[in-house]
């Protein structure tokens, strides 16, 4: 089972539904799902909720993915759809967020704070919109081309490339960085 | 001359995304169980979606059994008492002799329910 290609996996789920294909699938993307629902939600308990909600819908939705781009691609694209949706349900993503944005302001404003609890990569995050938030973590965290970030986050190549140019913008402005230089 | 603009730009964001792929970089999140709850979870998935519908069928059944066996005894006297009787003493059946209509109608829609779920069932 190791041996094989996503794609191959894939038909095996689709045609056979091979539970054991799939367990192969999870195992080899699971990290990279939990790691992107960490960053965009910065709960690792909510996190891994969603991961395997995530996976539940991958599951019940594997025969649309066409196998033209890559499986981690759709798998994020499902993932991100499930992070959504779940928002809507739910107050705690955006407890979690309001926390994390306070926390943050106290930093930037030079007050003492618990300077060891909040990396630089939160207080980044926490200047940025949802979707710019969501294209920053699909785009340096998983390594994903505009391409697949399009399609993961369904909105045109060409807003994927402004969002990160936005994104890039405010981290410098809210950071006072002149010379382009992070960390 | 533009060109060059463009070309140090392109440097100048690439050196940018280096530093910020370093700030996102991140350990890999280990296993630790995790794809085996999601496959257990799929499976009983799978369970639950294998007998639910038989499951629903012996229900309907147990509860359509009564009103279909009325409705059995109802048409069978109805086949033994018309061919001696229909064409002469059509106007002289006993009203108390016919089941009521709203039996009739609960126990057609019973049928008409388990043929479908018969039909769900085949595809």
């Amino acid at each position: 089972m190791q041996e094989l290609e996503d794609n191959e996996l894939v038909i095996r789920v689709v045609v056979q539904q091979d539970t054991a294909a799939f367990g192969e699938l999870v195992r080899r993307h699971q990290s990279h799902v939990r790691n992107f629902l960490r960053k965009l939600t910065r709960d690792f308990v909510l996190a891994d909720d969603l991961a395997q909600d995530c996976f539940l819908h991958a599951w019940d939705k594997i025969q649309t993915f066409s196998g033209t781009g890559s499986f981690i691609g759709w798998l994020l694209k499902v993932a991100y759809t499930t992070f959504l949706q779940s928002k809507r349900k739910s107050s705690r993503y955006g407890e979690v967020l309001e926390q994390i944005g306070t926390e943050s302001q106290t930093m930037a404003a030079g007050a003492a704070g618990p300077s060891d609890e909040i990396s630089d990569l939160d207080r980044f995050l926490a200047v940025l919109t949802e979707d710019e938030r969501a294209v920053m973590i699909l785009s340096y965290a998983c390594g994903l081309s505009h391409r697949e970030i399009s399609d993961a986050a369904d909105m045109p190549v060409g807003t994927v490339k402004s969002v990160i140019f936005r994104g890039k913008e405010k981290i410098r402005a809210s950071f006072e960085i002149e010379d382009h230089q992070y960390g | 001359m533009k060109s060059k603009i463009i070309n140090m730009v392109d440097r100048l964001k690439d050196k940018e995304d280096l530093k910020l792929e370093a700030l996102f970089d991140t350990e890999p999140v280990p296993d630790d169980g995790f794809s085996h709850k999601v496959v257990a979870r799929v499976r009983r998935r799978i369970w639950v979606q294998r007998l639910s519908l038989p499951i629903a069928f012996v229900i309907g059944g147990a509860i359509a059994v009564k009103p279909l066996s009325q409705l059995i005894g109802v048409v069978l006297k109805l086949f033994a008492f018309i061919p001696q009787n229909i064409s002469k003493n059509i106007d002289k059946v006993p009203l108390e002799q016919l089941p009521p209509v709203s039996s009739i109608l609960v126990a057609a829609s019973l049928v008409v329910a388990l043929l479908l779920a018969g039909k769900l069932l085949q595809d």
